[in-house]
């Protein structure tokens, strides 16, 4: 990618305005903001690499088509968030198919990861599996929350629910995590 | 969650201020919370603080080993990152997780990038999305007054409930119809529940039956499947327009059953103006359910028809 614009010194609200004014520099400068951890994101929530790169570049033609839905006041972060999450539901809603369902029934929260084994690969996986395990509502909290580093107030905002309800689902959701991950702690701990 | 385990969730990026450390010592609750935090990716070497006060520390068990970013394969210098603006967010400390992104690949981000450009070069000034609904409010306009002329030819107005019923449950349908278009297509901070959609429309449903006249001017099976007949046919194009519309953000079911309550309801107004039919099981079978049919088709065919955009 080119080196960063002019533009990138602004805050994220002023080059969404010039971005909404159709200048290509303030689009330029969100988009090497935010296309890595968008992608890291997606990459975590769909457990799939390849497929994070096709929704990011999915969520980022939304940013350009849908700049018209973006309101005054609002936060780019979030709505940038809010856009990537959505883009990785359809995904997964398209994407279903009879086998990849859950014993019981239910939607797999993540596919399988095509990346080659990293080392820690059973680390890797255990972790991955624990979030795995977490329903949809208290994965993604988490995954904004501890990976990408929003607070609660954004995501709030991200995911369209009170500041309240996205922390008790966090906190449901960490909770669940220790439980998930006491047998391997106690396994490093030997 | 009392208010302290509140703070506590607000702190868990830095090191806690003692008198939550002491409700966090004490609190099962935050000491779930705390642990759990830190299993996905602790704090490295003891360059980020931790949390928990030390006597939490000592019984927290050994977390180094299930870092997930120490197993995930390193990128190159997150150069972004360091262009990025402090943000409201918590602070990333040094070894969190998000430094560790997975794997990028450079040409399909240039891509992305190069494609998103030439859509803003193609179209540099934005619709804005009142635009949307203002379109398909102005269509609803002339499908109901064509319609309305239509199938009232020999006589528009032959509700025979007192007027004052029929132009107030007229109203009630408009603003249905109105409040549907803009919970539909508006971006929305907050999602609305489907409660509050299905509540509003048992409202407009509960007045029109309370509404009716009782009287009975056709056979039965012939009034209602003409009905029937007419209110599908009047909410074709309101229909088939509200799709493409809802197609411009991420398909979210209550926001499609909004649009389909909403454009079916310009059919089912013409039909409350004109119909001389006012018996209960004529309204129910020829006007309230096709409606409700209709709404349901709408949330059918949303949900398989791709999104142009995914904003909310």
């Amino acid at each position: 990618m080119p080196a960063l614009p002019e533009a990138a010194g602004g805050s994220d609200e002023v080059l969404m305005e010039r971005f909404c004014q159709g200048d290509a520099p303030a689009f330029d400068a969100l988009f090497q903001r935010y296309a890595r951890p968008i992608q890291g994101y997606l990459s975590r929530l769909t457990g799939s690499p390849a497929t994070a790169e096709d929704l990011t570049q999915l969520t980022f033609l939304s940013l350009v088509r849908a700049r018209g839905r973006f309101q005054e006041g609002a936060r780019v972060r979030p709505w940038l968030y809010a856009i990537a999450t959505n883009a990785a539901r359809d995904h997964a809603r398209r994407h279903r198919r009879p086998e990849d369902l859950t014993p019981e029934g239910e939607l797999p929260l993540t596919a399988v990861a095509d990346t080659p084994e990293p080392r820690d690969a059973g680390l890797e996986r255990a972790v991955h599996r624990a979030l795995e395990q977490l329903p949809e509502g208290q994965r993604v909290p988490i995954l904004m929350h501890r990976f990408e580093g929003l607070g609660f107030a954004e995501i709030a905002e991200a995911l369209g629910l009170t500041e309240s309800a996205v922390k008790v689902r966090a906190h449901r959701g960490y909770a669940r995590l220790r439980e998930l991950l006491a047998p391997l702690h106690q396994e490093t701990a030997e | 969650m009392t208010p302290e385990c509140e703070r506590v969730m607000d702190c868990l990026d830095g090191p806690l201020p003692p008198d939550l450390a002491a409700h966090a010592a004490g609190c099962e609750d935050c000491r779930a919370l705390l642990e759990g935090f830190h299993a996905l990716a602790p704090p490295v070497g003891g360059r980020a603080p931790s949390p928990m006060g030390s006597h939490l520390r000592e019984a927290a068990p050994r977390q180094e080993a299930l870092l997930l970013h120490e197993a995930a394969p390193r990128h190159d210098a997150p150069l972004l990152h360091e262009a990025a603006p402090s943000h409201e967010g918590p602070p990333l400390q040094e070894g969190a997780p998000r430094s560790d992104a997975p794997p990028i690949n450079e040409a399909k981000l240039e891509e992305t990038r190069r494609k998103s450009l030439t859509e803003l070069a193609a179209a540099p000034l934005p619709t804005p999305w009142w635009r949307d609904v203002l379109v398909l409010l102005v269509t609803y306009l002339v499908v109901g007054a064509v319609g309305l002329a239509v199938v009232g030819r020999h006589g528009m107005l032959l509700n025979s409930a007192p007027s004052y019923v029929v132009a107030g449950v007229a109203l009630l349908i408009v603003a249905g119809v109105g409040g549907g278009a803009l919970l539909g297509l508006a971006p929305g901070r907050r999602r609305w529940p489907l409660g509050v959609v299905a509540l509003g429309a048992g409202g407009v449903a509960l007045a029109q039956l309370a509404g009716r006249s009782g009287v009975e001017a056709r056979p039965f099976l012939t009034g209602t499947l003409g009905c029937l007949g007419t209110e599908v046919v009047l909410s074709v194009v309101p229909l088939a327009l509200a799709l493409v519309l809802l197609c411009r953000s991420a398909y979210q079911p209550v926001r499609a059953l909004a649009a389909g309550l909403s454009s079916a309801g310009v059919g089912m107004l013409v039909l409350h103006v004109h119909c001389p039919d006012g018996a209960a099981d004529h309204l129910m079978l020829g006007h309230l359910l096709p409606w409700m049919a209709l709404a349901g088709v709408a949330v059918f065919i949303r949900s398989r028809l791709p999104s142009r955009t995914f904003a909310p």
